[in-house]
């Protein structure tokens, strides 16, 4: 960790690294993967193709090659994982006891596990006539 | 419960100025993303699990007041983006300084401005697109 103190010398200071270090770490990993991901998807499917032009072929023409498969397979992992550690946080801000703060964590966990198995299925499954 | 309410209202009285409006609208911005995320997520999984109801999803989508919303998300998933950069930035070249007070206001202003110049023409486009297909302008 880096401290800057107002008089400009920089001092490290060896912290162990804990659970919510790394998942604060992977906070900014995942960020800096999304914001060209999910730019690049909302300008593509939002501006460029627009609502009005999508429909299950579509769906199917763009499932049809392997890349796009990857591309929102990675979009899902990495977007919902991160919102939805990003909402343990905020509640974690709101919630101050050790109990109900574990509760959160395991049903947003829980949550997160199922609604990712979702999309994932229908990814990989693709459309379905 | 009191906890929640006497976070609202200092959020409401605390004078933090641009840092604070920039802290409530990164999490107000990040809430709004997931909550429309996960609801995404869902209606897209209908084309495998419910592919008849795909297109009855997309017919909400279509609808004018969706469209406005879904211009409202895309400010939220630019400013959530350039803000998150605007922190990366501040703290990995720690010599700009960009966590003094003075230097955060402008650089909060200046991610605001950004935010706002890549949203205009994603609205412009959007807004085209409603006003063809729902309204029958522009020979739509």
């Amino acid at each position: 960790m880096t401290t800057v103190p107002e008089h400009g010398y920089t001092r490290q200071v060896k912290v162990k690294p804990n659970y919510e270090t790394i998942a604060w770490q992977w906070m900014r990993y995942s960020a800096v993967l999304l914001i060209p991901l999910v730019w690049f998807h909302v300008l593509l499917q939002d501006v460029i193709v627009g609502v009005h032009r999508i429909d299950l072929d579509y769906v199917q023409l763009r499932w049809a090659t392997l890349g796009w498969r990857v591309y929102d397979v990675l979009l899902l992992g990495f977007t919902f994982a991160h919102g939805m550690n990003g909402l343990r946080q905020v509640l974690n801000d709101y919630i101050h006891n050790e109990k109900p703060r574990r509760v959160v964590a395991w049903v947003l966990l829980l949550g997160w596990a199922v609604i990712t198995a979702i999309g994932g299925i229908a990814i990989i499954a693709g459309v379905r006539k | 419960m009191s906890a929640f309410k006497t976070t609202l209202t200092g959020y409401a009285r605390y004078r933090g100025r641009e840092g604070q409006i920039s802290f409530l609208l990164h999490r107000i911005t990040g809430l709004g993303v997931l909550l429309f995320l996960t609801i995404h997520i869902l209606d897209t999984a209908t084309v495998y699990f419910f592919p008849s109801l795909y297109a009855h999803a997309i017919d909400i989508y279509r609808t004018t007041l969706f469209g406005v919303g879904e211009m409202g998300l895309i400010f939220c998933v630019i400013f959530h983006g350039v803000n998150g950069l605007r922190i990366a930035f501040a703290d990995w070249f720690p010599n700009m300084k960009l966590w003094r007070i003075t230097t955060e206001r402008k650089s909060v202003l200046f991610t605001l401005a950004i935010s706002v110049v890549l949203w205009l023409p994603t609205v412009g486009v959007m807004g085209f697109n409603i006003l063809k297909h729902n309204y029958g302008l522009f020979g739509g």
